[in-house]
């Protein structure tokens, strides 16, 4: 899917603002000290009961700050992937320098990519409801569709502009950034709150089992053994606005976000394309859509699942967009640190992306493991790797369903480019 | 001036049956197409809602092989049935559709596949979940499955939100050509409508019931949009896909068009509940008003309005007031209520809106007879004098989105 250049209100596209949780915490701080110490969140699931799971590791969020539970009325009706998600924008909007509510004049728009929503809410309420539906309570599934999240946002935003939630899998929160982007570009919306929201729950984790998709270790992407995914769950938000609407307010962008691009391999529900051209031609795309050639990507962010199947493909993708270079470019894989956030994951490793291109470093992947000599990528390994120059990356998002999906993100130099 | 953008295809399979035909024919009979949903699981209440806008039988066999269908779930066949049908309607070969992006709603994805999935995790164990049941639970499978069916290696994407979806799909598949990423689209809406599904919706009080016993409704189940007696709607399946392409794509094909798509445009009321519908038809109304806007159209040139209105209380009076704020006490134009006939969810509706802007004579509104003063619209009943050349579909969601999405006919399209 090519795109023509910038139509319409056109110009470049800031990244005013972010916020996420993961298993690393709740926020960018805890996030970006472990993604630079290499720390994993991996640890037995609490969530539910694994012990008859075929696996038991996840990146759990843990217990969100006690003061949201004491000032926050009606939190504990929200489900956990609204409350993820709730905290992300606001601690985005905040760090644009933006107050909430938005007025109902304000041109804001929310964009969210989610799996499965408030599947853990819904799977409690089943349970009851499918035993003696006399018994089981309708609030716990009031909060439980895809929407969710998304809706739950701009809710509590007051957000009266367009609102929409995309769920293609892993690749929902990168799609949902595109749709975004293209939405600020076009003068739809002056703010777009965008990101994803996903928790962990049953359906997912027991489907993936069964698929035989989950390491039973914390995940290992591109290294050999490699044996699956590890989940994990939380939200992040990226807040769009274009870039002299932030520069006018006195603000500092945080990145530019400078194209998005997609595709489908149309070849299996499950497996990816092992030529990996679906994925490149969603790279592509995104580069084409920034106006960008590959030689001045950096570093990628890899959707770096851990699978077998998938590193390898992505693998293939990057030796087809960046040809020689691909063995010496910088390899990110946020998976292993944080888990498979799945219909989050493109909007928190986009997080990522621009965390490390505005700190001018690498997070590291912290993973043990010798190399796979048929994928001979520069991972960054053990410790974070000094990249201040860095002027363009790309980050991957590829889906269940073969949806492909690609950022790119420019650092912010001070001046347009 | 921007590019303009057609629909050159429709498919659609519903309780009307496959094809346009059969929708055509049901809409402008204005018979309501509700039959007895499936009772027996105890997921009802007694006094529950018991009528649903049910698939007959038979009706994929020509668009989908046994051994394509086996492997998919319910919404998965029959999207990709329907983009089948639109293909062939648009004329288009269905084959080496490298660049054809597809763009699906569902409000609730594959329940049958997540019911059956959720109850052998819950009940035998995690270990007993099957694989195969998994990857069609997931709500992008519909469009996965179009994307494989037809080899479109165009962008998938999968909308989730809720009754606006279809129109918030077709929306960004316009804006995706209108951006110059992509030259065609195949884009609609599809869902199924399960018991469990059905049991829960009007548990939660969203479907039509039977009136109080002794009383003149006590044996009618209607969605009624608009009518003082409404009291929730009649829930629905289907998939109903449209084919957009770029006037440039079309021309270059020498193709025929359906008809035009003007605008689109989409907004939030964050006074809406997560289940409900909200009051703030003021801020609703002024994104309804920037959408025609945008166009260079303003409310008088609209002639038609194919109104999401369901039957639901609250839905219907904040569809009222979003259609009275934006005409600002100007007559609003003749008004169609087409979920009457198909019911909300599986893109009956976005069908009907694409038949009327081709110049399709809509009927009566089923269930309709006894205006509400409150709300003031009477839907239209009977073919309007002329060919309709501006078309608004509205979708008002509960939970709080709504979408619009403005047309016009097809004949600049055409070769």
């Amino acid at each position: 899917m090519q795109r023509q250049g910038m139509t319409g209100a056109g110009g470049h596209v800031a990244v005013s603002g972010i916020g996420a949780v993961s298993g690393l915490g709740w926020g960018i701080a805890p996030l970006w000290e472990g993604l630079r110490a290499g720390r994993a969140g991996f640890g037995t699931i609490r969530r539910f009961d694994p012990g008859q799971h075929r696996t038991r590791l996840a990146a759990e969020a843990g217990d969100p700050p006690p003061e949201l539970l004491r000032t926050w009325p009606g939190w504990r009706r929200l489900s956990i992937a609204d409350r993820f998600a709730l905290f992300a924008a606001l601690e985005a909007v905040e760090g644009a320098g933006l107050a909430a509510p938005f007025g109902e004049d304000e041109e804001v728009g929310v964009y969210f990519g989610s799996s499965t929503g408030g599947m853990f809410e819904s799977e409690l309420f089943f349970s009851d409801f499918l035993r003696d539906p006399r018994r089981a309570s309708l609030s716990a599934l009031s909060s439980q569709q895809v929407n969710g999240p998304g809706d739950a946002v701009a809710r509590h935003l007051g957000a009266t502009g367009p609102v929409a939630t995309f769920s293609s899998a892993c690749a929902s929160g990168a799609l949902a950034l595109g749709v975004a982007l293209d939405a600020v570009r076009s003068g739809e919306v002056a703010v777009a709150i965008a990101g994803g929201s996903d928790s962990l729950c049953q359906l997912t984790y027991a489907g993936f089992n069964a698929l035989r998709s989950v390491d039973e270790a914390a995940c290992r992407p591109f290294r050999a053994g490699r044996a699956g995914m590890s989940f994990g769950e939380g939200a992040a938000v990226l807040v769009l606005e274009p870039l002299e609407r932030v520069l006018a307010r006195g603000a500092e962008p945080l990145a530019v976000l400078a194209g998005a691009g997609s595709s489908c391999d149309a070849h299996h529900m499950t497996a990816p394309d092992p030529s990996g051209r679906g994925a490149a031609a969603a790279v592509e795309a995104a580069l084409a859509d920034a106006g960008l050639p590959p030689e001045v990507v950096d570093f990628v962010n890899v959707h770096g699942t851990g699978t077998p199947l998938n590193d390898a493909a992505e693998w293939q993708a990057l030796r087809r967009v960046f040809g020689p270079r691909a063995e010496g470019m910088p390899l990110v894989a946020s998976k292993a640190l944080i888990g498979h956030l799945l219909g989050c994951s493109g909007a928190i490793e986009a997080v990522a992306t621009v965390l490390c291109l505005h700190n001018g470093e690498l997070h590291p992947v912290g993973t043990d493991g010798a190399a796979d000599p048929d994928l001979p990528v520069s991972l960054v390994l053990d410790e974070p790797l000094p990249l201040p120059g860095a002027r363009a990356a790309v980050s991957t998002s590829l889906a269940f369903g073969g949806s492909n999906a690609a950022l790119v993100f420019s650092r912010w130099t001070g001046q347009a480019a | 001036m921007r590019e303009p953008i057609y629909i050159t295809g429709l498919g659609t399979i519903g309780p009307w049956g496959a094809g346009c035909g059969p929708l055509a024919d049901a809409l402008c009979a204005g018979a309501c197409l509700a039959s007895e949903i499936d009772r027996s699981a105890g997921y009802h209440l007694p006094a529950g809602s018991r009528l649903a806008c049910l698939m007959p039988p038979g009706q994929l066999g020509e668009w989908l092989s046994p051994i394509e269908a086996r492997r998919m779930s319910p919404p998965s066949k029959l999207a990709v049935a329907a983009s089948r049908m639109a293909l062939r309607c648009a004329g288009l070969a269905g084959g080496g559709e490298e660049e054809t992006a597809v763009m699906i709603a569902t409000a609730f994805g594959p329940s049958t596949n997540t019911e059956a999935l959720l109850k052998q995790i819950l009940f035998e164990g995690p270990e007993a979940a099957s694989p195969s049941l998994f990857m069609e639970s997931v709500a992008n499978a519909p469009a996965a499955q179009i994307a494989i069916a037809l080899k479109a290696r165009g962008a998938s994407l999968t909308v989730c939100q809720r009754e606006a979806g279809p129109l918030i799909a077709l929306g960004t598949a316009a804006a995706e050509i209108a951006a110059g990423r992509v030259r065609r689209v195949l884009a609609g809406g599809v869902d199924e409508m399960t018991p469990l599904l059905h049991a829960l919706l009007d548990r939660f009080g969203a479907l039509a019931r039977r009136g109080p016993a002794g009383g003149p409704e006590e044996d009618q189940e209607a969605a009624r949009p608009f009518d003082r007696r409404r009291n929730g709607f009649l829930a629905g399946e289907g998939a109903t896909v449209a084919v957009l392409e770029s006037g440039e794509a079309l021309v270059a094909r020498g193709g025929r068009a359906l008809a035009r798509i003007l605008a689109w445009g989409s907004a939030f009321d964050p006074t809406a509940s997560p289940t409900g519908w909200g009051h703030g038809h003021r801020g609703l109304a002024r994104g309804l008003a920037r959408t025609l806007k945008r166009a260079g159209l303003s409310p008088a040139d609209v002639d038609l309005v194919v109104s999401g209105a369901s039957g639901s209380r609250d839905g219907d009076r904040l569809e009222a007031g979003v259609l009275r704020a934006v005409w600002e006490g100007s007559p609003l134009p003749p008004v169609a209520a087409p979920k009457a006939v198909t019911g909300e969810y599986g893109g009956g509706f976005l069908g009907a809106a694409v038949l009327a802007a081709e110049g399709s004579p809509l009927g009566p509104t089923p269930g309709f007879a006894e205006p509400d003063p409150e709300l003031g619209i009477i839907p239209r009943d009977g073919a309007l004098p002329e060919p309709p050349s501006v078309v608004l579909a509205t979708s008002l969601a509960a939970g709080g989105a709504a979408a619009w999405v403005v047309l016009g006919p097809g004949t600049e399209g055409r070769s």
